[in-house]
């Protein structure tokens, strides 16, 4: 068991991010099935999401997948091998260095897209 | 009820049955294979393109060729059961009352199963008409 500080914090966000991940994943499946009802349906459903809000939650998105799998594989080394539990701290760090190098190629094309007011069609 | 254990062999004396087991390890190797595939779909579609311009052209294009049916299946497939799973344990640990509990399950896999139908069905069962 955590007892607040670190590993706490690490359950939670994995908790969090993940509840977030599966709720944009049934979104993402019937927009993108909409486009068997052809290119009418489609275009207006991604329309509608091509606004600025929806861009800003799939920043949140592409953190929260970032982060749900990078903590996961920290999960990872801590069940499978001898060490991870004692070094779970050290691991969480570790997970949010690479979080950082993955997120910010994202955070400047899509936020670069929020700004430059590129959206709609 | 869910596994807590941090490590393999505690949760093998944890595990109330076998399928409870396979579940905890189902997840960590969907996990794995999920991480690689996520960050593959979503650099080439958030970074690679612009994700403004992707319309039904762009997916109609993509999801005509085999290579791109089959990485999406597979991202679907292992999502929606990682995403279910997940969902199961959040749910047990959060609605304590039994017949909720038991009707929030039946609804929440009932949508799952749906979208993983409409999802294989708009992948191998529609023609995109492209070339």
């Amino acid at each position: 068991m955590y007892r607040g500080r670190e590993g706490q914090w690490a359950f939670y966000l994995h908790r969090i991010s993940g509840l977030g991940i599966v709720v944009f994943l049934m979104l993402h499946v019937a927009n993108i099935s909409s486009a068997m009802w052809g290119p009418e349906v489609s275009n207006a459903l991604m329309k509608f999401y091509h606004q600025p809000v929806f861009q800003l939650g799939l920043l949140a998105l592409v953190a929260g997948v970032l982060y749900h799998g990078f903590n996961g594989l920290r999960i990872i080394l801590m069940d499978f091998t001898s060490w991870g539990v004692r070094y779970q701290r050290q691991l969480w760090y570790g997970v949010w260095v690479l979080f950082v190098v993955f997120y910010l190629p994202f955070l400047i094309r899509i936020g670069g897209n929020i700004l430059g007011g590129g959206h709609g069609d | 009820m869910a596994i807590k254990s941090k490590r393999y062999e505690e949760a093998r004396l944890e595990a109330s049955t076998n399928l409870e087991l396979y579940w905890w390890v189902f997840m960590r190797i969907s996990g794995v294979v999920l991480v690689f595939m996520l960050i593959g779909h979503m650099w080439m579609n958030a970074v690679l393109m612009d994700l403004n311009k992707i319309d039904y052209d762009y997916v109609a294009k993509r999801l005509s060729q085999t290579t791109w049916k089959v990485y999406d299946w597979l991202i679907l497939a292992l999502g929606l059961l990682h995403g279910a799973n997940g969902l199961r344990y959040v749910l047990d640990d959060w609605v304590r009352n039994p017949s909720r509990r038991f009707w929030t399950k039946v609804v929440v896999y009932g949508l799952i199963g749906f979208l993983f139908f409409l999802g294989s069905l708009s992948l191998f069962n529609h023609d995109f008409g492209v070339k």
